[in-house]
């Protein structure tokens, strides 16, 4: 074993020193960047590798030591939720996973509260995997359907059929009942009738949670060259704004909450936690809580217990790509904020305005654009502000 | 000071190289400086004369240089050979026409692989009028698609000159630079000055030095120019005394005086660009010649556009670029505007397109500033009812239309060479742009010279790209200004939201004005980005709307998916898009971006 130990790469340190002076991490992020096959749409951190590559044995045996020295650190007794993402967590299959699982099992304290979600794709998925995953503390699955019709799934370059997705979400809902399924809107070659067929399809399953994006032409992706030649054409904006009503109206005749811009759950208790059914480990992103990522380029929020000029640091593995002074914290809040439907306090602005004069005119022009209303004493986005969000999102970067 | 041996006056050669742009005139030049050391080559930057980044880039000459050059021929005799580079661009032919009137005779370079272009002839017939003698060189002999016996005999043909006995050259590998040093020895005359004359010095360029003042370069007509002597500038009648004189090779050397015949500098111990004139005649202050030298004349702009910093912040720095720049360049001309949309700026005037794009790169990457460009304009002379004669650089400047007896706008004479393949395509295009046909020949089997009249307002409108790509690249084009002629103009409104924006108003002909506002409106569709609300925008003359199009308003933008590690990336994205509507201009609710004013030129898709 100590052989073998001196072979692999120096573990990164995460100081105990931490503990002390940074708020306790309420959320853990595990970045596996692996799949079969990459997406022409996807320009996230991942490799397409045969699933016995060596590659990912050793990257999980890093993965499961920075666990562990996070855990042995006193970094990880507050985690409230766990999110596995990709790439495709469940491509590395069963044994690595449930590795893996078992360690945070046993580094974090798993209470019935707290989330534990997979991230799967429908070709991945199989009765035993759900089982043995299920059994060691998963509780939530997502799962990244982005279409139920064939040909759009084929212009994504996704491995799956729409008669997978449905298997697979049955194969889940046999034993865990938390189920979130990603769908995309403005694919090429996707029209408002075939998304309201993807939608309905999704609303066969007694689904806990949806996601819903536009898909983004992102550079240096298969999919931009295929634009850039002509060979596809995506969606226009018109078409996609359409689409994005219609899902926010099917979903909501159906019983789903839209929470955030991106995300509809389904109202009514989760008996599970004694909570609702919104994305625990999501909502951290959005409110400032403070998140531990582990894994390649996953990243990591830590919020100083001491002051300071910086209130707010971002970080990848353990450089520092941003820090953000307390002001810019307010702003990034009040930005994120945005994204929910709950918005932010009136009363919270009022506080923020004493440092940033700024806002009150900003809260004023957006009532007046119509993309902001108050509400109970809150600021929300109206629909219209999150059709426009980056309008409504940009008017928090000050310069 | 520098022990200067006097040349004797029938050993000193000036000349010119002339050339149609890219024909490598400047290349040759280097390889001369090279092989008579003048230029070490260690020193050796590509193309010593065009000093400044924009010319080195662009591969054309837009300032006169000169440089004086020793050369010991085959004969045993040393001579002294000033070199005199023109600009090559028609925006400068005045310019060019001092050069030449400084030199007994030019190098007039064909590149082997085009052959005779519209600028060729038009150079060589600048130099036939001012009585040089000519030296055809065939240029770029190493390529492989060179083509030197079809040059020759277009040189024939097309410019009746002798080119038996053209020089077959290469300013790449130096092939054929020594054959050009012996026949500028032996066919270009001497000059024939009288030293004991009165002073007439030519001025055929200035520059602007910080420490020095204006420093002038001249050619000695006649007399002799000393330092410390009174001298005085025959256009506007001032006199000064000369800090210094001196010749350059390259670099500037002080001498005791510059005798008839010779080329070199003088610092005027002036301070202001504006009182040293190209073409201005220099002489003694007291007893000096009665009479200039023929040719001068005030060079006036030929186009003119507003120019705005997009950040109104930025107005007092566009004030000193612009003073900077105009120190080394007195054609440069502006003065304060304003604008409704575009707040405060400048009209600026310039002697052609070139010359106002080189002058726009220059202020953007010398000093850093972000700018605006409405669309060219050029003077107008208009008759009011009044019976007064007003000039009109500017759309927004225009009186109102009953206000007005008549308008008259530029005329230019063009001359255009095109493979008689593509003569329709050229009257196809200049018809429609007015134009008036004057006569066509034959320069050879292989080129056809068509002569028009055209407004210089169409001119300026794309017309050289259209002309370019309706004949494949063939042809080329030089033209001059002949005169003022009566037309029936009238002044386009373009209206965002219902409000006129007078930065996008624009002079054209009546019969043309609807179709230019059809195309305009659905041209600036395509720009404007959709926006939070629909933006109407029509095109109108007066209340009467001639066309109507409209933005739609926004329905979506959104980047929906925001996780952990995109939440720093969503926010450079949103700071990126944020700084992309500072480059727009914000005119009312609307953001403009800069091509939208300048749409007005792109007419004929």
């Amino acid at each position: 074993m100590l052989e073998n130990n001196e072979k692999l790469p120096a573990i990164p340190k995460l100081s105990s020193q931490h503990a002390e002076l940074y708020e306790p991490y309420r959320a853990l992020y595990i970045h596996i960047p692996f799949c079969k096959q990459r997406c022409t749409y996807c320009d996230f951190k991942t490799e397409a590798l045969p699933s016995d590559d060596l590659a990912i044995e050793s990257y999980l045996e890093q993965t499961i030591r920075e666990i562990r020295t996070a855990s042995k650190n006193s970094l990880l007794g507050s985690i409230e939720s766990i999110y596995i993402g990709g790439g495709t967590p469940t491509f590395i299959g069963a044994k690595h996973l449930v590795n893996l699982i078992y360690t945070i099992s046993l580094s974090v304290n798993l209470k019935p509260t707290t989330e534990f979600t997979l991230e799967a794709n429908p070709d991945s998925i199989t009765p035993a995997l759900v089982r043995d995953v299920f059994a060691l503390g998963v509780n939530r699955f997502s799962l990244g359907v982005q279409s139920f019709v064939d040909k759009e799934l084929g212009a994504l370059g996704r491995v799956h059929t729409a008669k997978q997705a449905h298997g697979a979400i049955e194969t889940i809902l046999e034993r865990c009942e938390n189920v979130s399924v990603d769908l995309m809107c403005g694919i090429p070659v996707q029209d408002l009738a075939s998304w309201s067929f993807s939608l309905e399809q999704a609303l066969t399953h007694q689904l806990t949670h949806l996601s819903i994006y536009p898909l983004t032409v992102e550079e240096g992706t298969p999919l931009a060259a295929a634009v850039a030649r002509g060979a596809l054409q995506p969606a226009n904006e018109d078409l996609q704004a359409d689409m994005m009503v219609a899902a926010s109206k099917m979903l909501g005749k159906a019983g789903f909450e839209r929470y955030e811009v991106a995300s509809y759950a389904r109202t009514g208790e989760n008996k599970q936690n004694s909570a609702s059914y919104r994305s625990k480990h999501n909502t951290a992103y959005w409110t400032g809580v403070p998140y531990l990522g582990i894994g390649e380029h996953a990243a990591s929020m830590r919020i100083k217990l001491y002051g300071g000029e910086c209130a707010r640091e971002r970080l990848m593995g353990n450089t520092v790509i941003e820090s953000l002074s307390h002001k810019e914290a307010v702003l990034e809040d009040l930005m994120l904020g945005m994204r929910l439907a709950d918005g932010v306090l009136a009363s919270r602005i009022v506080s923020a305005s004493q440092e940033l004069p700024e806002l009150t005119g900003i809260m004023e022009e957006l009532q007046a654009l119509m993309l902001v209303e108050e509400k109970a004493g809150r600021f929300v986005p109206t629909t219209q502000g999150w059709l426009l969000g980056n309008e409504l999102f940009s008017r928090f970067i000050l310069s | 000071m520098a022990t200067q041996e006097m040349t004797a006056q029938e050993n000193i050669r000036n000349f010119s190289i002339i050339a149609h742009i890219d024909h490598g005139k400047s290349t040759l030049a280097d390889r001369m400086l090279e092989f008579t050391h003048t230029v070490s080559e260690r020193d050796m930057v590509e193309q010593v004369l065009d000093s400044m980044d924009i010319e080195r880039e662009r591969g054309i000459t837009i300032k006169s240089q000169a440089v004086c050059v020793s050369y010991t021929a085959r004969d045993g005799q040393i001579y002294q050979f000033n070199l005199i580079d023109t600009p090559g661009h028609v925006d400068f032919t005045y310019e060019v026409s001092r050069s030449l009137a400084a030199c007994e005779g030019a190098v007039l370079v064909v590149d082997s692989t085009q052959g005779v272009e519209a600028q060729t002839i038009a150079n060589a017939l600048m130099a036939m009028n001012a009585k040089l003698e000519i030296i055809p060189l065939i240029n770029k002999i190493d390529l492989p698609a060179t083509d030197p016996e079809r040059v020759r005999a277009e040189i024939e043909e097309g410019l009746a000159l002798p080119a038996d006995d053209a020089i077959l050259a290469s300013g790449k590998t130096g092939e054929g630079i020594e054959d050009l040093l012996e026949a500028i020895c032996q066919h270009i005359p001497a000059p024939t000055g009288d030293p004991n004359a009165p002073l007439k010095a030519l001025i055929f360029d200035s520059y602007f030095d910080a420490y020095r003042g204006v420093i002038a370069l001249v050619r000695i007509v006649d007399g002799v120019l000393e330092k410390n002597a009174q001298v005085t500038f025959m256009a506007n009648k001032i006199t000064t005394q000369v800090e210094e004189v001196g010749i350059r090779r390259p670099a500037n050397t002080p001498v005791e005086s510059l005798s008839a015949g010779e080329v070199g500098y003088l610092v005027t111990g002036l301070k202001d660009p504006k009182d040293v004139k190209v073409g201005d005649t220099v002489t003694l202050a007291r007893g000096g010649a009665s009479e200039p030298l023929s040719g001068y004349r005030e060079v006036k702009p030929m186009v003119y556009t507003g120019l705005y910093p997009i950040d109104g912040d930025q107005y007092p720095d566009l004030r000193d670029a612009l003073d900077k720049l105009s120190l080394n360049d007195p054609a440069l001309i502006y003065e304060p505007e304003t604008s409704h949309a575009l707040g405060f700026g400048f009209r600026v005037g310039f002697l052609g397109l070139l010359h106002m794009e080189v002058i726009k790169e220059r202020l953007e990457r010398e000093f850093d500033l972000d700018l605006l460009a409405t669309a060219p304009s050029v003077e107008y002379h208009v008759y009011t009812t009044k019976g007064e004669v007003l000039s009109i650089h500017s759309p927004q400047d225009m009186p109102d239309a009953t206000l007005i007896e008549r308008i008259e706008e530029p005329y230019l004479d063009a001359t255009i060479l095109i493979p008689p393949d593509y003569v329709g395509a050229v009257m196809d295009l200049s018809v429609g742009r007015r134009g008036i046909f004057d006569n066509m020949q034959y320069l050879s089997q292989n080129t056809v010279e068509m002569k028009w009249a055209i407004p210089l307002s169409e001119l300026i409108m794309d017309y050289f790209d259209q002309l370019k790509s309706r004949t494949r690249g063939y042809a080329s084009l030089d033209y001059e200004f002949s005169e003022y002629r009566a037309s029936e103009l009238v002044k386009l409104d373009i209206l965002l939201s219902g409000k006129p924006v007078d930065a996008l108003s624009f002079i054209v002909h009546k019969d043309k004005a609807y179709d230019r506002g059809d195309i305009l409106t659905k041209k600036l569709k395509e720009i404007i980005p959709r926006q939070m609300f629909e933006v109407p925008i029509q095109a109108a003359i007066g209340s009467r709307i001639l066309a109507r199009t409209t933005v739609k308003a926004r329905r979506k933008d959104v980047l929906a998916k925001c996780y952990g590690g995109d939440i720093t990336r969503k926010r450079k994205l949103l700071e990126k898009q944020k700084a992309g509507k500072k480059r727009m201009k914000s005119i009312g609710s609307v953001e403009v971006p800069q091509e939208a004013f300048m749409a007005i030129l792109k007419v004929d898709e």
